[in-house]
């Protein structure tokens, strides 16, 4: 069904973008605000960046060129709105760290569930949100901690995160637990800490969490082990696109990012990625 | 002065980030790496006499002769030939999470960092077993033949003998492996502990960064630099020594 | 005390020693004489079971040393031997040499065994020098102290090979004296040397290994005034005169 969507969008839009792409040079043709100073890594494409692996409901089976999974169809709406067709946008791998290193970058921009912060913001530009994040605590069901409706009663429970992740920050700040969090160099570490009872919970991003406990943590027969027993309160996280530092193209793609919310259509590929995640309780 | 050379300044050297990484904020969710480098400290104090231990028993039973203990000898030469050839990592990723997703009751719900000790232990000792065999080797027949003479018998010879002389040989290969031991504490951030390393990519992600690298860099700096400049002193003057002895 | 019957021992095709037979008394003397590689050291290392021999017998106290059941280390208790190279402990002082075997394969307390080795060092002249390290000793303190050190272990009986081959040649008076001091005491001594004057004036006997046969056993005046065998005729005929 999603696929059949798929390949109609691209039709439809294959023939209005034919003129764009022949008359664009330096940059696509577009009427947005900002666009026209805009410059790119190389012209007349649209160079993003992201990490491998990447995860759904993110990406779909790590294929970011494939136009499904949330920030993959955002990239390709942005990038249309933009004045690129879906063949002129180019994917590159950036690993996460990479993604902020000083030097010049290989993207014009990063996308890779990256939440905005002020410190974050001194060394990289971001983009507007295209996201608002909640984040949630990931438990197995056989845990003590399952049924665990407030922050307070998380206290005594030994936490893990993949590291640099703005989840931490959750636990530290909010919880505030017993035993020193334990940080994961990657997210599968973590989940696999988690299922040899390592640790007891994990702080993801809710469409992460709620992929975990879907698809991750069960059994062959696909039975859940794990459930997400609620997220926090929105503190106004979310997440951004990453720019190289005083990039041209910012006001291009936040003029598109905005253009995309008043048409509707981050609200549309929200509900058709992102729907199921309403539905868990927040943390008291 | 590079044409980037005022951001990676900025990037690897800001005093401001420096510190702020080096105390943590728990209320943005930085540890510091000053409590990250203190587990570095006692891990590798740990390993490093369960090291010695063990990497001193597997070299004896290798280099012994008794022919009851032949199989040990057998496993002893397979044990050191398989971790010296196995990435250090590898070793931390098997006992790390292979281990406690056994379910083998208690052996499984020990922390990470006992697995992590374990990990470096079984490592290391296999390094430094090799390191006292080639001490033990060091040490000259007659000695062996000395101490025979005076009708010592195999274990009182070995212990009397020719083990405090095999590891006087050895003691700058030793602290060499030691230094390694040291900075390899790093690794133990694989298993999600927050060691100074793990605490400065913490810092680095979160705030895009990377000055709690350098922080890091220097803590280890300050650990392994008096050791190397111990190990130098000691080969220097078996040096000496040995020059005095040749004239 | 010590008797070798018709020893043969080999190394890979190379025959060392050709039935030897020999016998030591209780507070006897023997010196061995030979050129170089004649066998001596061999001998003096098979008596004390460092090497193991080929064929023979060696008797001692009237038990043959190739019985499976004897216990080796227990019968070094009681030979001692000194080697050419000293071979003392670098890591221990003087006195811990001394007392390494007499504590550690004795089992002996250390107070005793330390109490008895501080009067060793003073018969051997190095009283004061108990917590100095070999390299800090002379060719020749070295040579007394491991002579010492057999000592210390109370043997029956003490196998010297060549132990003052190694020293400077102003060094080796004060080892022959300490050895004839000990041979003064009574101490049942197989010594394997080229010092033929020494050999004349201590040893009860001498005897004559060339090529690994032993060719001419006799006490010491007879041996050197008038010799029977035409090897050791020669052998005397080759070595410096002594006086």
């Amino acid at each position: 069904m999603r696929a059949l969507r798929l390949a109609l969008a691209g039709a439809l839009s294959a023939t209005a973008l034919t003129a764009a792409t022949l008359a664009s040079t330096a940059g696509a043709t577009t009427t947005l605000k900002g666009c026209d100073s805009a410059t790119y890594k190389t012209s007349g494409k649209l160079t993003v960046g992201t990490d491998n692996p990447v995860w759904e409901p993110w990406f779909s089976n790590n294929k970011p060129s494939n136009g499904a999974g949330y920030e993959s169809a955002f990239t390709y709406a942005l990038a249309r709105k933009m004045g690129f067709s879906k063949a002129n946008v180019k994917w590159v791998t950036v690993p996460f760290d990479a993604s902020y290193a000083p030097g010049a970058k290989s993207f014009d921009f990063d996308i890779n569930e990256i939440s905005y912060t002020p410190q974050r913001a001194r060394t990289v530009e971001f983009s507007k949100s295209y996201y608002n994040v909640q984040q949630s605590v990931v438990v197995l069901k056989t845990s003590k901690y399952a049924n665990v409706t407030t922050l307070a009663g998380l206290k005594g429970a030994k936490f893990g995160d993949q590291v640099g992740t703005t989840g931490m920050t959750y636990i530290t700040k909010y919880i505030k637990p017993d035993a020193k969090p334990r940080a994961y160099n990657t997210l599968d570490l973590a989940v696999a800490a988690l299922q040899s009872k390592q640790i007891d919970a994990i702080v993801v991003d809710t469409p992460t969490g709620n992929y975990m406990v879907n698809v991750q943590i069960t059994t062959k027969s696909g039975k859940a082990l794990a459930k997400q027993i609620g997220q926090f309160k929105s503190v106004g996280e979310h997440f951004g696109v990453t720019f190289q530092k005083n990039s041209k193209l910012v006001a291009c793609v936040n003029s598109a990012i905005a253009a995309l919310k008043a048409d509707g259509t981050l609200k549309r590929l929200s509900n058709q990625y992102l729907s199921d995640y309403t539905a868990v309780p927040l943390l008291k | 002065m590079a044409p980037g050379g005022r951001a990676v300044r900025e990037f690897f050297l800001s005093p401001t980030h420096a510190w702020r990484a080096f105390i943590g904020d728990p209320s943005e969710g930085l540890s510091a790496i000053w409590e990250g480098f203190l587990t570095n400290i006692w891990m590798f104090i740990v390993c490093e006499v369960l090291v010695l231990i063990f990497g001193l028993a597997i070299a004896v039973v290798r280099m012994s002769s008794s022919p009851i203990l032949t199989p040990l000898r057998f496993l002893s030469t397979v044990y050191t030939d398989f971790f010296r050839g196995i990435p250090v990592i590898l070793v931390l990723f098997a006992v790390g999470y292979g281990v406690p997703g056994m379910d083998l009751g208690w052996i499984s719900q020990q922390s990470p960092t006992v697995y992590a000790c374990i990990s470096l232990t079984i490592t290391y000792s296999a390094y430094v077993a090799e390191v006292y065999r080639a001490g033990i080797n060091s040490v000259a027949t007659n000695q062996l033949v000395a101490a025979r003479a005076i009708g010592l018998r195999q274990g009182a010879t070995m212990r009397y003998v020719v083990l405090p002389q095999a590891v006087r040989n050895v003691i700058p290969p030793l602290l060499n492996d030691f230094i390694s031991l040291q900075k390899d504490t790093a690794l133990v951030s694989t298993l999600g502990i927050v060691d100074a390393t793990q605490a400065a990519h913490i810092y680095g992600s979160l705030n895009f960064n990377f000055a709690g690298y350098t922080v890091a860099s220097l803590l280890f700096l300050l650990l392994t630099i008096p050791m190397t400049r111990l190990t130098d002193r000691l080969i220097n003057r078996d040096r000496v020594k040995r020059l005095a002895f040749i004239s | 005390m010590i008797e070798l019957h018709n020893v043969h021992k080999q190394f890979d095709q190379r025959t060392v020693l050709h039935g030897v037979t020999l016998e030591l008394q209780p507070h006897e003397v023997v010196c061995l004489l030979g050129t170089s590689g004649s066998g001596k050291s061999t001998l003096l290392r098979c008596i004390n079971l460092l090497d193991r021999i080929d064929q023979g017998d060696i008797i001692f106290q009237g038990q043959s040393l190739l019985d499976d059941r004897i216990d080796v280390d227990l019968v070094r208790r009681h030979i001692g031997i000194v080697f050419q190279a000293f071979n003392l402990f670098p890591h221990l002082n003087v006195l811990d040499n001394i007392t390494l075997g007499p504590q550690r394969a004795l089992g002996r307390p250390k107070h005793e065994v330390e109490s008895e080795a501080r009067e060793l060092l003073g018969r051997i002249g190095l009283g004061t020098r108990s917590g100095d390290y070999p390299d800090q000793l002379s060719g020749g303190q070295q040579q007394r102290v491991a002579i010492a050190r057999a000592l210390a272990m109370q043997p029956d009986v003490l196998l010297l090979d060549e132990v003052t081959s190694a020293l400077d040649p102003t060094l080796v008076g004060e080892v022959l004296d300490l050895l004839s001091d000990l041979a003064l005491q009574g101490t049942t001594m197989l010594i394997a040397t080229h010092e033929m004057q020494f050999a004349r004036d201590v040893a009860h006997r001498v005897a004559l290994l060339d090529a690994g046969r032993l060719v001419e056993v006799a006490p010491a005046q007879q041996f050197f005034d008038s010799p029977s065998q035409p090897e050791t005729v020669d052998f005397l005929s080759r070595v410096p005169k002594t006086q």
